[in-house]
């Protein structure tokens, strides 16, 4: 990170780089810009949403090297060299340019996981990281997993099953198929 | 196969799960400015002067708006005069904390932020109620001009039903009694949000809103912007969550209109969370008087009610939220008769607006909490008695609804069988659950319309089906689906008509121009409105694809299956059907359509009775909960959702409804309400507005019984608002069932469950300050606050403080972040003023609200020597930069309950960031001083607490406070004072220990020398033998403590205690010991309730509590109880 001389009346800028889901970017920020508005604004990754400011709602978490983090309480200076990841970076590798559907949001769509889907992209980060250290989370883990994370359309109950969903389908490698019904019924 | 009543997955479950929907504020095209809204910061005053001529100028600011940019005298047009008084920006009066004065646009957010505080308003500050009874007393400042008789009533409504005279001898059995559902806000996960883009040329506008009904908001902008309703172009984008609240105009769309007018670029305007919260329109608050009487057969005979409704401070949908509430009385039971007087009253608070449920929630939870009282009275099992009361089917109502079918009796029967009700009632009725605890089963009922005739046309809705020459097709609707699945019900609806793949089959919404007539998504009406008529279109266009392929296939019968036409004599694929017809244009043939009800009846003057839906949708919910007699701590364990939808039209759609409104009907039951003090919003974050969280809600088990009603499309009737009417009173009515007390106010916190429970039980504390002189200099000020020393202060002295947040007309300076890498570099930062930073969660959010923010700040995270954590002699030495997270999986099982105390703490992504350091050092817990109201500590001496007149429950001290009533939040400092922990603190090279106990001087002060850090903790890891206990009470999971214990005692092998600690958390202004009771039990063999009696003792004489926090000093001996178990079962 390098402070860029600028005239004085401007605010000074600093260019940062970062690895967004596998691809390094450098830009010329503010030292007020939030990491959260980096990557709507700056790289046009608005899957990121931002739904307080405080810290709270878990909407803009995305992973910081790896681990979840609020993308709204970090300054983006102070993750320069820093690998993130959003929810945009969640899908695979399958030789397609949209990329395969990773477990976590296969599991959102076998489990009716989200109904409008403003929270989503969070609550996908949170638990990629989340089964991530604990493969194999037990009910009520599964629900402290994303105890950090708001919703208000589902009551929990879906995401909690799509956590453990997600668990299985990791488990198992491969989710199967892409019919148009959830594998589960998708009831709650 | 048919779609319709499969469980198929939303059509746009893909872009969402790859974050790839646009939201409002995602657009990235057309580029745009960012508006920013000053608000009213005082319940009722005249503006004196409104000056923005100097924000006008400012750097990056393209426009100002004021009340002078808008005709004079307009106001929104809701439901029509006489009770359309809300203008879009204030005119020469502000009647609500919160109130739009003026807007700006702006380059950039801080440009638009820093504007408002260029522009200058001079008040005139006057008195005005904030209560419905303030309003409605003699004297009360009226708000509005009103066409009632009663100053400050906007409406009244009385009406009798039935044959109230035959019901009144008849109720032998009566109960009576005053129930209240508080105001709470729909809690959107996206902020309102609109994107306007003027066009000087055509003199339109184009609106990417969130919306639930984009016509309503292009009524209203229209109106108020002077331009043909046309000329309000909405247009297609996500919307995220409604709930009701976006189902009419949310003032920031002509905001952002005539912004983008004024500027000539377009504007987007997000509000933000505190504004969500402080300003826009939440649930009305009912307080309903209530008297209910039943014969000895357990039959209900008559509802008598006197209601008040806050209307706030303007009328949005008041009058018909109130209509809608009182018609619960005429509903779903068939007493002889019912007879209410109701008022909806102006108060100078935020007004209220259309919330899911509009107002059944509210009188269900008098009704429903009575009914079960009767049946206690009667000796009757709850669910017996509703089954016993059940209205009929294909019968006319009191209120006037004409009911097509009903299965609420399966409902009840579906609760019964999902909650073992029998034999749950038989064990809790021998008192199986033991303890402590006490389990308790609950049941409510309720019923809801599917779409309300409430406004002219609402009763016709018109949509249209485009078939496209590939074989595709699209329903166009002018509603919108802000998360329920309306768009994926649609495509089923379509995709069956039409005989082609759901994957076939798009949805467009919302656009003004190229979507039919329609009112949008609210009262239920979706399913049954634009079902009706997106069916009615795709069958239409059917015929006409039948007729030309019986004349291409030289034959019929047609039958559309696969995407194909298929005739006996041959088959044609539906996209080839196109070009044959004279109506396509292009390659797509349209058809629109116009569907309109019939048989409902407008709500109008003059009359009570209306059939104002199709179709009545019915549910039952049962509760089984928990209730912590010690702390009054209510959890639900298990809960069952039983709905009469008609036949579901998706049942995983139709579930998740259910769920999602049970949830956010328990939340209201159990935690939910907007606190105002002095009108304002006091907990206006989700930090202080307990919304459950995941851990908070149990399995929610949605049932749909079986059914279809022949009036609905497909037989369907509704699901989004009658999931959220039954909680209230159900987990109510288990609160009574468990603990044999009735809360008939919501929520049903620990204080209100505990205070019951001390009267219950003839429990009163006497703390005997006449004997207590250290305390009368503190007791006389509070007794001087209601007798106006909290209006001088408040008034006077506020006017003399440093202020809250950011000065000036600039946007504040960015701080510099140092990010050194060693510690040396951290202590001289330090030395010279920076603040040091750990994981950034407090105090990047709390410098939001410092007037002067420490310009530099110094990151411990880089510094490997604080990062640490090492154990020597005996200790563990923790660096004040390890994360919770770090912490946690550092410890060891002697240290179990710190880790307990941990887990505890905020959420896993807050743990991961949070630092051991700042968490010891966060700022004092209290929703005023976090909040923004310029109390004591924020803003100066001169300034008032707020905390002594206004809500101070859950988050103030009980014992030892002073001019300012905050506590020290920090868990750890709580638990980490049990086992005698220390801190080493560094200033230059110099370091020195002390105990933890010392660190504070104050609620969320240390007591630190300039430039002197906090370089790790010494936490003495105990031998064999010493036990530890930590409990917590919270709000909700992640929440501070409202009251937290720890208990630690080294244990003989006879059981006797020594070197016992006993620290109380959020009961002082600093961790608070108990050193009397731990002396007394010094050498003993202690039991739970002597511990109890010893601490009893010790808090009666040292505690001095404000009227509303008494409570929790039997909250923590509770806890306290709680340790002392589980030191005993080590």
């Amino acid at each position: 990170m390098s402070t860029t001389s600028t005239d004085q009346a401007a605010e000074p800028t600093y260019d940062v780089r970062l690895v967004v889901n596998g691809t390094p970017h450098e830009v010329r920020l503010p030292a007020r810009r939030l990491l959260s508005d980096a990557l709507r604004h700056d790289l046009g990754l608005t899957g990121t949403h931002v739904g307080c400011e405080h810290g709270v709602c878990g909407a803009c978490t995305v992973l910081l090297d790896g681990a979840p983090a609020r993308s709204c309480l970090v300054l983006a200076v102070s993750a320069d060299g820093a690998e993130v990841t959003t929810v945009e970076g969640l899908t695979e590798d399958d030789g397609t340019p949209q990329g395969r559907l990773g477990p976590v949001q296969q599991a959102f769509v076998d489990c009716h996981g989200l109904q409008c889907g403003f929270c989503t992209p969070g609550f996908l980060t949170t638990i990629t990281a989340g089964l991530r250290d604990n493969p194999d989370p037990t009910h009520d883990e599964a629900r402290e997993m994303v105890a950090g994370n708001l919703c208000r359309c589902t009551g929990y109950q879906n995401i909690v099953k799509a956590v453990e969903r997600a668990a299985d389908l990791a488990g198992r490698g491969r989710p199967d198929g892409d019919d148009a019904r959830p594998a589960d019924g998708g009831a709650a | 196969m048919s779609y319709v009543g499969s469980r198929v997955r939303p059509i746009d479950w893909e872009a969402r799960t790859r974050g790839e929907t646009r939201f409002a504020a995602d657009l990235t095209s057309p580029q745009h400015l960012y508006a920013a809204v000053l608000r009213s910061p005082h319940p009722y005053a005249e503006i004196v002067a409104l000056d923005v001529s100097r924000a006008e100028r400012l750097p990056g600011v393209r426009a100002v708006i004021t009340t002078a940019d808008f005709p004079e005298g307009i106001t929104y047009l809701h439901r029509g005069a006489p009770l359309s008084d809300r203008p879009p920006l204030a005119a020469g009066v502000v009647r609500h904390v919160g109130q739009e004065v003026a807007a700006v646009a702006a380059d950039t957010p801080e440009e638009a932020r820093a504007a408002l505080r260029a522009i200058r308003v001079r008040y005139r500050v006057r008195p005005a109620p904030l209560t419905p009874r303030d309003a409605l007393a003699d004297g009360a400042r009226r708000l509005h001009q009103r066409v009632t008789d009663e100053a400050n009533v906007a409406f009244r409504l009385d009406a009798t039903w039935g044959d109230v005279e035959t019901g009144g001898r008849a109720g032998t059995t009566v109960v009576e009694g005053d129930y209240v559902y508080p105001s709470v806000s729909h809690v959107c996960m996206e902020p309102n949000t609109t994107l306007a883009a003027w066009d000087e040329a055509s003199g339109t506008v184009e609106l990417w809103t969130s919306t639930q009904a984009p016509w309503f908001i292009a009524k209203e902008v229209s109106h108020l912007l002077g331009i043909p309703h046309d000329a309000v172009i909405c247009r297609e984008v996500a919307v995220g969550g409604g709930f009701g609240s976006k189902s009419k105009a949310s003032e920031h769309e002509v905001l952002a209109a005539a912004l983008s007018r004024k500027a000539g670029l377009p504007v987007l305007l997000e509000l933000s969370r505190e504004e969500e919260f402080g300003s826009n329109k939440p649930r009305h608050r009912f307080e309903t008087h209530l008297r209910t009487s039943a014969d000895e057969h357990g039959t209900l005979r008559l509802f008598d009610a006197d209601v008040l409704v806050d209307n706030g401070s303007y009328s949005h949908m008041g009058t018909s939220v109130m209509r809608v509430g009182m018609i619960t009385l005429g509903s779903m039971y068939r007493p002889d008769g019912a007879r209410f007087t109701s008022r909806l009253v102006d108060t100078a608070t935020q007004p209220g607006g259309q919330f899911r449920g509009y107002g059944t929630p509210q009188v269900s939870l008098a009704v429903e909490s009575q009914v079960d009282e009767l049946a206690l009275r009667l000796g009757l099992d709850p669910l017996e008695m509703r089954l016993r009361n059940l209205g009929p089917e294909n019968e006319t109502t009191l209120c006037g609804y004409d009911v097509t079918t009903s299965r609420l009796g399966d409902c009840l029967v579906a609760v019964r069988e999902g909650l073992d009700w029998d034999a749950r009632k038989t064990a809790v009725a021998t008192g199986a659950a033991g303890g402590s605890s006490s389990r308790g089963l609950g049941v409510a009922a309720g019923m809801h319309g599917s779409g309300a005739y409430a406004y002219e046309f609402a009763n016709r809705s018109d949509a249209a089906i485009d078939l496209f020459a590939d074989g595709h097709v699209r329903v166009r609707h002018g509603s919108a689906d802000a998360g329920t699945g309306q768009n994926t019900i649609l495509a089923q609806i379509a995709a069956d008509e039409l005989g082609v793949d759901l994957a076939d089959v798009e949805v467009l919404s919302m656009d003004s121009e190229r979507t039919p007539f329609e009112l949008g998504a609210w009262s239920s009406r979706g399913t049954h409105m634009t079902g009706s008529s997106v069916g009615q279109a795709a069958r239409e266009l059917g015929d006409q694809l039948r007729a030309l392929a019986e004349d291409k296939l030289g034959g019929g019968p047609v039958t559309l299956r696969d995407g194909r036409a298929v005739a006996p004599t041959g088959e044609v694929d539906l996209g080839d059907l196109v070009g044959l017809s004279d109506a396509a244009e292009g390659d797509v043939l349209s058809h629109e359509t116009s569907y309109v009800l019939e048989g409902t009846e407008m709500i109008s003057t003059g009359k009570d009775r209306f059939n104002l839906s199709p179709t009545y949708a019915y549910a039952a919910h049962g509760a089984l909960v928990d209730v912590d007699r010690r702390t009054g701590k209510v959890t639900v364990l298990d809960y069952v959702a039983a709905h009469d939808v008609g036949r579901a039209i998706n049942p995983t759609a139709v579930e998740g409804q259910i769920a999602g409104g049970a949830a956010m009907g328990l939340g209201a039951a159990l935690g939910e309400e907007l606190v105002r003090e002095g009108g304002r919003v006091v907990n206006p974050t989700y930090l202080h507005y307990a919304m459950p969280r995941s851990a908070d809600l149990p399995s929610i088990r949605p049932v749909i019984v079986n059914a279809e009603d022949p009036a609905g499309p497909y037989g369907a009737k509704s699901v989004g608002e009658m999931s959220i009417v039954p909680p209230g009173a159900a987990v109510a009515n288990a609160v009574r069932d468990a603990v044999g007390v009735r809360i008939t106010e919501l929520p049903i916190t620990p204080d209100k469950v505990v205070t019951a429970l001390a009267e219950q039980e003839g429990r009163r504390r006497h703390h005997g300050l006449w004997r207590r002189p250290g305390r009368w200099w503190v007791a006389l000020l509070r007794a001087l606050y209601p007798y106006g020393l909290h209006h001088v202060l408040h008034h006077w002295g506020t006017r003399l403080g440093r202020g809250v947040g950011p000065a000036g007309h600039r946007p504040p300076a960015p701080p510099e972040v140092l990010r050194p890498g060693n510690l040396d570099a951290v202590v001289a930062a330090v030395a010279d003023g920076a603040q040091p930073i750990g994981g950034g969660t407090d105090a990047l959010v709390e410098r939001e609200r410092q007037s002067r923010p420490a310009p530099v700040l110094v990151s411990t995270i880089g510094v490997p020597a604080m990062r640490r954590i090492r154990s020597e002699d005996g200790a563990l030495l923790v660096g004040a930069a390890v994360s919770l997270a770090e912490l946690e999986e550092a410890l060891p099982p002697e240290l179990a309950f710190v880790a307990d105390a941990v887990r505890s703490i905020a959420s896993p992504q807050i743990r991961n960031s949070a630092t051991v350091g700042g968490n010891l050092a966060q700022e004092k817990r209290c929703w005023f001083f976090r909040n923004g109201f310029s109390c004591y500590k924020r803003n100066g001496v001169t300034s008032p607490c707020y905390a002594v007149t206004g809500d101070h429950r859950f988050q103030h001290a009980v014992i030892d406070g002073h001019r300012c009533q905050a506590v020290t939040p920090s868990d750890l400092g709580t638990v980490l004072q049990a086992l005698d922990a220390e801190v080493v603190l560094q200033r230059g090279q110099t370091t020195r220990r002390l105990p933890l106990a010392d660190l504070y001087d104050g609620p969320g002060e240390l007591a630190l020398a300039d430039g002197e850090i906090v370089q790790h903790v010494v936490v003495p890891v105990p031998t064999s033998g010493r036990r530890g206990s930590f409990r917590k009470l919270a709000l909700y999971q992640g929440d501070f403590a409202t009251a937290s214990a720890t208990v630690t005692a080294s244990v003989d092998d006879d059981g006797t205690w020594h070197d016992v600690r006993l620290v109380l958390g959020a009961m002082a202004p600093t961790p608070w010991r108990a050193t009397a009771t731990e002396r007394a039990l010094e050498g003993t063999t202690p039991t739970v309730a002597g511990v109890r009696r010893l601490l009893d003792r010790e808090l009666d004489r040292h505690a001095h509590p404000l009227p509303g926090n008494g409570w929790k000093l039997d909250a923590v001996a509770g806890l306290v109880e709680h340790a002392v178990e589980d030191l005993l079962a080590q």
